[in-house]
């Protein structure tokens, strides 16, 4: 940078134009500007194609990811329509299986409430029955009770009023009947 | 030792000699020391049943009357008549005896029948007809 300062004051105060009135020494302009140049063709031919590499692959990158990203919203909305499906499909499920039970249980109760009834109704019967039968038995018992009752006071009664004089008529009664 | 006799050639026999009217209590003790003497004593009720069913055929009926008391000869007679009237025979010898438990009528006992007019076999009937089983 000396090499150029130097080189540049020798050139200002040798020529004294109008880049020297207006302060600009058109040697290290010059040198400059080759300086640029060799910068922008350096740049050009190393940093530039990696930097545009690096952004295009950057950029697909980006790309890629996004396309990842939209395609992995369109599957969480595909899966979240598939959820939906299967949410709404097992609610249904769900439902009819609520619903069965329900028809089950009523109908287990319903066959429960038959079959206590017609038990019941049973026990009912075969009780009216038995007390039939017990009655019935009873009014036999009674009856025969009633007929020894009246053959034991017919003996008695017999035993004591039935003198010789009515038994006489009693035989001939008795004869007269069997001839 | 002697044929053992049957009872029906017994009956036979003794109702024959009590139909001759002569000599009953010779064949009765004639038929007594029979059975004594062939230890036949348990056959004297069978033998005097079938006595008196050979003299039923030989028209003597030995007719047994059971009542409560003693009837009148008046009574007798009359179940007399009965007696031949139903079996057709010719003498009947009437047996009269009392039981009180008859309660009231008469009892017939024939040779092979029973007339049972008893106020104690009616009430036994009433008992057994009109009870519910």
């Amino acid at each position: 940078m000396d090499f150029l300062r130097y080189f540049a004051a020798e050139t200002t105060s040798a020529e004294g134009d109008i880049f020297s009135a207006l302060g600009i020494d058109w040697r290290l302009l010059i040198l400059q500007i080759i300086a640029f140049i060799i910068l922008v063709v350096l740049l050009g031919k190393f940093v530039y194609p990696w930097l545009m590499k690096s952004v295009d692959d950057r950029q697909a990158k980006i790309e890629e990811a996004s396309k990842a990203a939209e395609a992995a919203k369109e599957a969480a909305e595909k899966n979240q329509v598939e959820v939906e499906k299967l949410l709404s499909r097992a609610r249904k499920e769900a439902a009819e299986i609520v619903n069965t039970a329900k028809t089950e249980s009523s109908e287990m109760l319903s066959t429960s409430e038959k079959k206590a009834k017609d038990t019941a109704e049973q026990i009912i019967t075969n009780a009216h029955s038995q007390i039939e039968k017990d009655v019935e038995h009873a009014r036999k018992q009674l009856h025969n009770d009633t007929i020894e009752l009246i053959a034991l006071a017919t003996e008695k009664v017999v035993a004591k009023t039935h003198d010789n004089k009515a038994d006489n008529k009693l035989i001939t009664a008795a004869l007269k009947e069997v001839q | 030792m002697a044929k053992k006799l049957s009872r029906r050639i017994l009956a036979k026999y003794v109702a024959d000699q009590l139909v001759k009217k002569d000599g009953h209590a010779l064949v009765l003790q004639q038929l007594a020391a029979y059975l004594i003497e062939n230890k036949r004593t348990d056959e004297a009720l069978l033998i005097v049943r079938d006595i008196e069913h050979e003299l039923m055929n030989r028209g003597v009926v030995i007719a047994r009357i059971t009542s409560s008391h003693s009837l009148s000869d008046e009574l007798q007679k009359s179940i007399a008549d009965f007696t031949k009237k139903q079996t057709g025979a010719k003498t009947v010898v009437t047996e009269l005896g009392v039981d009180k438990s008859v309660l009231g009528g008469f009892r017939l006992d024939l040779p092979g029948k029973q007339i049972d007019r008893t106020i104690a076999n009616q009430l036994m009937t009433l008992r057994t007809k009109f009870k519910k089983v």
